[in-house]
């Protein structure tokens, strides 16, 4: 889903390069003061493990296969704005390093993934999931989230190629909408599956918005709920 | 476990690997600028775009091997477009074949969007792969940063290029560990055994960021860093700079005329 160059009109990629700025100094603004100066460290560890967490491949159909997003991921353990921080530093190193996605293109891929997809499917999480200490809201609120974030990344992907006039409207979206309502649910199993792991282990790095109140850590031992985490 | 992905080509002495990293991020970016706004039925031009960047890629001496696999990354992209072309609509059909029960056309504006995208993002995809392949990423970002793109975003970067390669490590390693334990079945029962691997690696990360931080805090760490810049722009900088403007602005410019 990343847009190599080329193909977005210029008015296209400019509105979206303004939109992306714009999120992403605002998530900076809002990451900076509740993470003060742990922030710069914290970002890097996270992005580096979004990054290798993007690793994990999955099949779809036809000998395709998906790989995870990731988005809704940081969102549910980091928070709407540092997650789509984490985000974007992952699509700017792709971008640098790979070229995995476009130089023209990064402000639509950045708005498409981790603007829409990352805070959009932290909205969505935490309609479902509005009572943290429940444990089956939070996974429920997860599944539908991630499933939800790699849809509306693909349709937000399919009419901006509409809008340029590279593909028409009629066929780009249903084509990559459907394709990836399947990479949902592979994205949607494979998210609530981690965030079960660590709703075992470590549950107390699970984000919560300030101001509500924080479940204190399971008294379990944790060495055999990690056990069970793991079996 | 061997990271070859960065910084394979960016200290192999080459020209473009002697260039500022600053006038190559602004050479950059105004090449793809330019290549992406230019109008489709400009042939010429795009030969010419092409022309600029064979020559580059001589003086980077890049195995053209290497290049290749790399640019099939817009590869998905482009396959996509090029199944939409039988169904666009256009007034001038080039070539119509029958489907069962459907006739597909296959229109000239149908093949220019083809040719459109096909074009622009080749070009623009090796130009970034010549100037970023030939830069060390620590650089890179250096460049970034002198031409004011925020520091927060920066400083992340470069936390994570230190420690891409330690979390990936540890992936690859559970990843072994998993391989060794578990024999066959389709590779969607392991969902379960990747999803253990991959809580754990964040709690990993996690507790990992910490300790980094109060590292830092240690060694006086106030929220922001501190480097030393030794760019400097010498005659072939600025030599090299002047003649890609140039000619990007000729190329431009003529197809501008002829558009």
């Amino acid at each position: 889903m990343h847009i190599p160059d080329g193909f977005l009109s210029t008015n296209t990629w400019l509105a979206s390069w303004a939109i992306s700025v714009g999120g992403i100094g605002y998530s900076i603004k809002k990451t900076a003061g509740v993470l003060k100066d742990r922030m710069v460290p914290l970002m890097g560890v996270m992005s580096a493990f979004v990054f290798a967490a993007q690793m994990i491949n999955f099949p779809v159909m036809g000998g395709t296969s998906g790989h995870l997003l990731g988005g809704v991921l940081a969102a549910v353990l980091l928070g709407p704005y540092a997650g789509a921080l984490t985000l974007a530093c992952v699509l700017i190193f792709q971008c640098l390093i790979f070229q995995d996605g476009g130089l023209t293109a990064l402000g639509a891929n950045v708005f498409n993934m981790a603007i829409a997809g990352t805070i959009g499917g932290y909205g969505i999480y935490s309609l479902i999931a509005e009572d943290r200490a429940n444990e089956k809201r939070v996974l429920a609120g997860t599944a539908v989230a991630a499933w939800f974030s790699v849809v509306m990344a693909s349709i937000l992907c399919a009419l901006e190629l509409a809008i340029s006039g590279t593909a028409p409207l009629g066929i780009v979206l249903p084509a990559m909408a459907g394709i990836h309502a399947l990479i949902g649910i592979g994205e949607a199993i494979i998210t609530v599956s981690i965030i079960t792991v660590i709703l075992k282990t470590r549950p107390d790095l699970i984000y919560r918005p300030q101001g509500t109140v924080t479940v204190s850590l399971s008294n379990r031992d944790s060495l055999s709920s990690l056990r069970q985490g793991l079996s | 476990m061997e990271h070859g992905f960065l910084d394979q080509y960016s200290n192999v002495g080459s020209f473009m690997n002697r260039l500022d990293p600053r006038i190559k991020v602004v050479s950059l970016l105004a090449f793809i600028v330019c290549v992406v706004s230019t109008d489709t039925a400009a042939f010429a031009a795009f030969a010419l775009y092409g022309f600029i960047l064979a020559v580059l890629t001589v003086l980077s001496r890049i195995p053209i091997g290497y290049i290749l696999k790399r640019m099939l990354v817009a590869a998905p992209f482009i396959l996509m477009t090029a199944l939409f072309i039988p169904f666009l609509q256009g007034k001038t059909v080039v070539h119509a074949f029958a489907l069962g029960p459907v006739t597909l056309t296959v229109t000239r504006e149908g093949l220019l969007i083809f040719w459109n995208v096909l074009a622009k993002a080749s070009l623009s995809l090796l130009c970034a792969i010549l100037m970023t392949a030939t830069t060390g990423f620590p650089e890179l970002l250096k460049a970034l940063e002198k031409l004011s793109c925020p520091q927060v975003v920066i400083m992340v970067l470069s936390f994570m290029y230190r420690y891409i390669f330690l979390v990936q490590d540890e992936f690859m390693k559970m990843q072994q560990a998993k391989e060794s334990r578990s024999v066959g079945g389709p590779q969607w029962l392991h969902v379960r055994a990747l999803a253990g691997m991959a809580g754990m690696l964040f709690i990993r990360s996690y507790e990992r960021a910490e300790s980094v931080y109060l590292a830092m805090c240690s060694r006086g760490f106030s929220g922001r860093i501190q480097t030393f810049h030794h760019f400097q722009v010498t005659m072939k900088d600025a030599a090299f700079l002047l003649t890609i403007f140039v000619s990007l602005i000729g190329v431009r410019f003529l197809s501008a005329i002829h558009g």
